[in-house]
């Protein structure tokens, strides 16, 4: 029992974690919390089955084509609606993003309906269902797999490109001093396009597994799912990309452990209530940098 | 008396004479009162971002602290609304101090995140403690407000009996239009007080008002205090106005449509958040009745305000009254300094 509720956490976890990159790398170069972002997740999942089921595109391809238009779409967002605000003060861009997601959100209850829809069973591979481990009680499933495989060679990849390449140097440049690396000769606004597109794909991806994991999506699964990934990257140290990772992680365990053996009916609260906690002992989370607060 | 306290004094009259006149209608009455309880609100959560200039994303949590106050003292307890206004607004108050006392230290989006997370745990409770709020169901049967002077005739006349229950809107309106009032002028004062502008101090820059011995924390925690109270006044009324409470009706996007109010009318101004409440009700109840004319399904309404918030975000990000720079200025003592400074040093001052 323990032990199946703890593959069961660490399968959301990692999910939260993949959203929760999107939030922290767009909170380190621009300093805004995307409400958005749980949108282009829900996006995600309703493109990667209208791809399929509209076009006839086989699964895989599917999954790599709603990555590209989320991102697509991520681009696009920051650039009608984040962009002209950059100079203005910051509750302004704040309250874009919450209008963008509630606008994002009804469109897609317009487009595909507001009942929870099934995922294309047909179109999902007949062996992701099949058991591929067995460890005592532990079921674990190929589709479980897949969700490990998927996540963290995703979450190495981000690694890479943030470390090791130029425009990986020049995102983590900019969330430390956006001028000097404008004067550095950074293209500021290409950064933030790629901030964007990268997270948005992330984001697209964790909503895809969902679908395919709860065999279900609705329009306002952005909702829940995105405080959650911000909670978790609040609890790994907002603006760390290995701090969301680990607090996604973190945070679907704790979730699973506390709907287990506390009370089920409080399974979103527990996310809320970490976030709280986190924030009043340690605002810099578990990885983050310690806030300097001037006053 | 100014110009503007005489419109003000003649907007009052004709408002107040409005259910009278043959062009009284339900439904403006309704729209009217629910225009009067965003007013209350819009003032209320002002003090947070506007006077002290912290972001507070989970106002809508005490709104909804307050209602359930209300409505359950008033359905397990009988209780008078004249009783349960001030309990309500004390319990939000409370929990106001009891979530900003440790969380106000942080800036910025921090504490908005923290705010955030307090309201929804606020509607996950309501949702989930169904011994106390029936959850999901709601809380039906709450009584409206009524006056009961019977206890004052029995003693004059034994023949008399001064009940009277509220029926119908018209009461409810007029009462409203009180309850604006009152939090108007507790707006004004407050704001050209020590209180206020030890708030514009520390909003404008907190370093230097704790050089000048501001306590910081403390007029934070005071400034939440108060805004979380009047936020539990409104939902007091609000409570045994719809004489119906469901969790769902404190969700997020009350708190961002409230917000919106205050950011619209421009922070800090308090004539700019009634202006704020009045125009985003007003544009729901027209979206309301446009967008189905126009053969488009209701729920397009909410597809339509996100994207009139980022439009006006867009073209008018200081709002339509910015004007945070002279609020508190007023005071005579300020005008006379200011006099003063100008005199001494010519037109630089």
């Amino acid at each position: 029992m323990l032990e199946q509720q703890l593959v069961n956490g660490l399968t959301l976890g990692v999910i939260y974690a993949l959203i929760a990159v999107g939030y922290t790398m767009v909170y380190g170069v621009i300093e805004l919390i995307n409400f958005a972002h749980g949108e282009i997740y829900m996006f995600g999942a309703f493109f990667c089955t209208t791809f399929i089921g509209a076009m006839g595109v086989p699964f895989y391809l599917a999954i790599i084509l709603a990555m590209a238009a989320a991102s697509l779409m991520g681009v696009l967002i920051e650039y009608v609606a984040y962009k002209p605000l950059r100079s203005s003060h910051r509750l302004a861009v704040l309250i874009t993003a919450i209008g963008m997601s509630i606008f994002l959100q009804n469109l897609a209850m317009i487009i595909w309906g507001s009942r929870p829809r099934p995922f294309i069973q047909e179109a999902v591979p007949a062996y992701l269902s099949e058991t591929a481990v067995r460890l005592g009680d532990v079921t674990l499933t190929w589709l479980h797999v897949f969700i490990f495989a998927v996540t963290f060679s995703m979450m190495i990849g981000l690694n890479l490109i943030i470390n090791r390449t130029k425009i990986g140097t020049a995102m983590r440049a900019l969330a430390q001093n956006r001028t000097a690396a404008q004067l550095m000769g950074i293209n500021v606004n290409a950064v933030i396009s790629f901030t964007f597109a990268l997270g948005s794909s992330l984001g697209a991806m964790a909503g895809i597994l969902v679908a395919v994991y709860y065999n279900s999506m609705y329009p306002t699964m952005g909702y829940v799912a995105g405080v959650k990934a911000f909670a978790a990257a609040v609890l790994g140290g907002i603006g760390s990309v290995p701090g969301a990772m680990l607090g996604g992680i973190v945070l679907g365990v704790a979730e699973a452990l506390g709907a287990g053996y506390v009370s089920s009916l409080y399974r979103d609260g527990v996310a809320y209530a970490v976030m709280i906690a986190v924030i009043i002992f340690r605002p810099s989370g578990i990885l983050g940098k310690a806030v300097v607060d001037k006053a | 008396m100014s110009k503007g306290k005489l419109y003000l004094l003649l907007g009052a009259l004709v408002a107040l004479a409005y259910p009278f006149t043959p062009l009284a209608s339900d439904y403006v009455l309704h729209v009217a009162v629910l225009v009067m309880i965003y007013m209350v609100l819009a003032m209320g959560l002002n003090i947070v971002p506007g006077f002290c200039g912290l972001l507070d994303l989970g106002f809508v949590g005490f709104y909804g602290i307050g209602a359930y106050t209300a409505g359950l003292l008033t359905v397990h307890y009988g209780l008078s609304f004249w009783a349960i206004v001030p309990l309500a607004a004390l319990n939000g108050a409370l929990w106001g101090v009891l979530l900003g006392a440790p969380t106000l230290r942080l800036t910025g989006d921090y504490f908005a995140i923290v705010t955030f997370g307090f309201s929804e745990l606020v509607v996950l409770f309501l949702t989930n403690e169904i011994w106390l709020t029936r959850g999901p169901l709601g809380l039906p049967g709450i009584d409206p407000i009524s006056i009961d002077l019977s206890w004052l005739s029995s003693l004059l006349n034994p023949a008399w009996d001064w009940y009277y229950e509220f029926d119908g809107e018209t009461p409810y309106y007029l009462l409203a239009i009180v309850l604006v009032l009152g939090v108007y002028w507790m707006m004004g004062r407050l704001e050209d007080s020590r209180l206020g502008r030890a708030w514009f101090a520390l909003r404008e820059d907190p370093l230097a008002a704790a050089s000048c011995g501001v306590n910081i924390l403390l007029y934070k925690v005071i400034a939440f205090g108060i805004s979380a109270a009047i936020g539990a006044t409104a939902g007091s009324f609000f409570a045994r106005w719809t004489l119906f409470l469901s969790p769902d009706m404190f969700k997020f996007w009350e708190s961002f449509l409230v917000l919106c109010m205050v950011v619209l009318g421009g922070l800090a101004n308090i004539q700019g958040a009634l202006v704020g409440a009045i125009i985003l009700v007003a544009l729901g109840e027209v979206l309301r009745t446009v967008l189905p004319a126009l053969g488009l399904p209701a729920e397009t309404r909410f597809l339509a305000y996100g994207l009139i918030m980022i439009l006006i975000m867009r073209f008018k990000p200081k709002g339509f009254f910015p004007a945070i720079a002279t609020s508190g200025l007023s005071n005579p003592v300020i005008v006379r300094l200011r006099k003063r400074l100008a005199e001494q040093y010519g037109a630089k001052g």
